[in-house]
């Protein structure tokens, strides 16, 4: 696999942009921000101008899951608990309603648009009806408190690409799957090494399985994260990455970065499963790019900003970023 | 009341009803404040000694290691870019807000006290700790002792065989940055320290010596060594004295030391983890005579994922103090406790890339309660962003005044190094009187 990965272009920002959604077809980016806002830019243009989704019925803290209900209506997701219909055009607010008891993490919509996923650390999963904004079902499947007596925290989902199962995943490295048809666990699954507690040093915890990825046949599952960590004060893990057949509960692979340390906060494969792509980081970025044929590490990129979320745009050359006070692009290239 | 409660706490001891402290266990959960009840003794004549019992004054130090953050705790800025992502909730004062993840502490806010306005200017953790525990840097040529020492020497009694003094730090980092020591005052204030565990080493009595000969062995003792001290009056041999004398103590009062004595379920009511345990520990202490305890709650030094650590680390804190106030103030023992809270510095405002902050010390909150102090107040104020002081700056050593004033000593009093005068505070510092009670 002879790629490479570039940063392009950045547009500095005083705040934290946490999730990203795309305007298909376009470079017009919409990211939740640490200024409970929704942005949005045209990543075409030379300085491109921000525009905030301004309501003073918006959200109140952090802004940590976006999802695109329908074209032209965008769901936010908060650590205020809250989701939100937005009109993409107007940039206002279509409804607001109480979703979760603590902090919304992630914000997923179906690959058929029909329903909106978010977890929160009320160790819930919500579906909800898109287009209405009702609750269709209530997956509870993941223990509140930490082996150690700590409340736990349910960080990510992710849809299979036929939409007929969902994977979550909590602080612990537990996952479990989810058939949506019956709203039932189907299996479970466990990255531990992912979750580090520290029981003399220092006393808590760090770590936690932060994003998911099934593979388009949808037989695989990749699940990000961070490795063992000596000092918890610091995002001082390797970044990793273990895949999973998850049908038969086997692990295919257990990938560690070696250079590039932190948190991979968002995975995506190829269309084609051609490769895998993590981003993350610690006090930088990075961006790893794995070979699914050897199941290694081809590319491994530190970047300039640690990287919250991204997104792949049509033919999967670009990525669009949205971390650490910036937005920007990267690109895939073959050399 | 445990049933198995033996030689320390008998179930008769304690004057306070298990349906009251029940009560109470609801009001930790609900928020609700239940009116108090008698006072409760921990030791008694066939526990360790009527005359130990405790008539003095006593501070509970919660140590929080590391560094906590005020904008997560205190001094919230919600709507800030450096106010995190934490909402913030009223609290029992009007007009006070702090974090949401402090709803006991909310409740009771009307009797904490809060200051603001920390500006100790030492960002260092082994440099910030020395200064927060002495009220002012050690110099070259003269080491100050910590507070700890300062509250034994004073409210320590004499023929106490309990100690004046105990450190729990069972967390490995930060251990060294403590500077935990008596000075010139010497090592009869110095910390018992219990890192390892909640009871000392080696103070059960061996098997192989009967409770008889052990009894024994002790008078025989003291008789030779009052009849040694007769002819040589010396400090040195009143201290050796001393010293014999409070390691037999101890081992009589071995049962201090076993948590397992408290109630299943007031060990219930603090919760399962180390630090509440600890803090339940310390408040069986201070009701039996030691003046001094530290509860050492490490390590919240969040460099990286501070938002995940104070998930995790704060509701601790806020159960552990809301239980202990509760519990300070059901056992009438409010009045003469003082509980203070507080690390080496802060954080910082701004939130680095790894979403942590870091050492801080220009801009900080402590919190206290208990006796000598004005419930309720919160006092000074940072600027929107938490990034400065802007009303009434507390350097480490007014604060030091204030916590020597709110229990009865006078912080110009002076002890002597040598034969040099030695103020408990550094000269024109004072305390703070909108906090006083």
């Amino acid at each position: 696999m002879n790629l490479k990965i570039t940063e392009q272009k950045r547009v500095s920002r005083p705040d934290i942009a946490f999730c990203l959604i795309r305007e298909e077809g376009t470079r017009r980016v919409f990211f939740g921000s640490s200024d409970a806002k929704i942005h949005t830019l045209d990543l075409t243009d030379e300085k491109p101008e921000d525009g905030a989704f301004e309501s003073d019925q918006g959200h109140q803290s952090y802004i940590t899951g976006l999802a695109m209900a329908r074209p032209g209506v965008l769901v936010s997701g908060s650590y205020d608990r809250q989701l939100a219909w937005w009109d993409c055009k107007k940039r206002s607010l279509i409804r607001k309603l109480p979703a979760h008891e603590k902090w919304i993490r992630k914000v997923v919509s179906s690959p058929n648009g029909k329903l909106i996923a978010s977890v929160a650390d009320d160790m819930v999963c919500r579906l909800w009806n898109s287009t209405t904004g009702e609750l269709h079902a209530e997956l509870s499947g993941h223990a509140p408190i930490t082996p150690h007596d700590f409340p736990s925290m349910l960080y990510t989902c992710a849809f299979s690409p036929d939409g007929q199962v969902l994977a979550t995943a909590d602080k612990t490295g537990q996952i479990v799957i989810w058939d949506i048809a019956s709203k039932k666990q189907i299996t479970t699954l466990e990255a531990p090494i992912m979750y580090t507690w520290d029981p003399r040093a220092r006393r808590h915890s760090i770590g936690g399985i932060r994003s998911l990825a099934f593979s388009p046949d949808g037989k695989s599952l990749a699940v990000g994260g961070m490795g063992k960590v000596g000092n918890i004060d610091h995002l001082g893990g390797q970044a990793r990455i273990e895949v999973f057949n998850w049908e038969k509960q086997e692990s295919i692979a257990a990938i560690e970065t070696g250079s590039v340390k932190g948190l991979i906060q968002c995975l995506a494969f190829h269309p084609d499963g051609n490769w895998l792509l993590g981003c993350g980081g610690d006090g930088k970025g990075c961006a790893v790019l794995i070979d699914p044929a050897k199941w290694e590490i081809a590319v491994e990129l530190q970047t300039q900003y640690h990287i919250h979320d991204f997104l792949l745009n049509e033919s999967s050359d670009e990525i669009f970023a949205a971390g650490h006070q910036s937005i920007g692009t990267l690109g895939i290239e073959a050399v | 009341m445990n049933p198995e409660s033996t030689q320390f706490c008998r179930p008769n001891e304690h004057d306070i009803s298990r349906r009251a402290f029940l009560a109470h266990s609801l009001a930790v959960g609900s928020g609700t404040l239940i009116g108090t009840s008698g006072a409760v003794h921990a030791l008694d004549e066939d526990g360790l000694n009527a005359a130990l019992r405790h008539s003095g004054k006593s501070v509970i130090l919660l140590w929080l290691a590391g560094g906590s953050s005020q904008l997560e705790t205190w001094d919230p800025k919600p709507g800030r870019l450096t106010g995190g992502p934490f909402l913030t909730i009223p609290t029992s004062v009007p007009g006070v807000h702090i974090s949401e993840l402090m709803p006991k502490m909310a409740k009771r806010m009307h009797k904490m006290t809060v200051i603001r306005s920390l500006d100790t200017k030492d960002g260092g953790h082994g440099t910030a700790a020395e200064t927060m525990l002495r009220g002012r840097k050690n110099e070259a040529a003269q080491l100050y002792p910590d507070l700890g020492s300062i509250i034994a020497k004073e409210f320590e009694r004499r023929d106490s065989k309990v100690p004046g003094y105990v450190s729990f730090y069972s967390q490995t980092e930060g251990r060294r940055n403590t500077g935990a020591t008596p000075a010139f005052l010497g090592a009869r204030y110095a910390p018992m320290i219990l890192n390892d565990g909640m009871k000392p080493a080696n103070i059960s009595r061996l098997e192989s010596i009967t409770e008889v000969d052990h009894r024994d062995r002790a008078e025989l003792h003291k008789l030779l060594s009052a009849r040694f001290a007769r002819s040589r009056d010396t400090e040195t041999v009143k201290s050796h004295a001393s010293a014999y004398a409070k390691v037999h103590g101890l081992m009589s009062s071995e049962s201090l030391f076993d948590i397992t004595q408290e109630p299943k379920w007031v060990r219930d009511q603090y919760g399962p983890g180390q630090f509440a345990q600890q803090t339940l520990m310390a408040r069986r202490m201070v009701e039996s005579g030691v003046p001094f305890v530290r509860v050492g709650r490490a390590w919240w030094d969040s460099h990286g994922q501070n938002f995940e650590t104070h998930a995790e680390m704060v509701p601790e804190l806020d159960h552990v103090m809301a239980t202990l106030m509760d519990d300070l103030e059901q056992r009438g023992m409010l009045d003469s406790t003082l509980v203070c809270a507080f690390g080496e510095f802060g954080r910082t405002p701004k939130i680095n890339a790894s979403l942590g902050r870091d050492h801080f010390a220009s801009a900080w909150s402590a919190a206290m309660f208990g006796c000598g102090l004005q419930p309720g107040a919160v006092y000074g104020k940072t600027d929107e962003d938490g990034m400065t002081v802007a009303e009434n700056p507390v350097g480490p050593g007014e604060l030091f005044a204030t916590i020597l004033k709110a229990v009865g000593l006078e912080p110009e009093k002076e002890y002597y190094s040598g034969s040099r005068p030695i103020p408990l505070v550094n000269p024109g510092i004072h305390p703070i009187p909108d906090l006083l009670s």
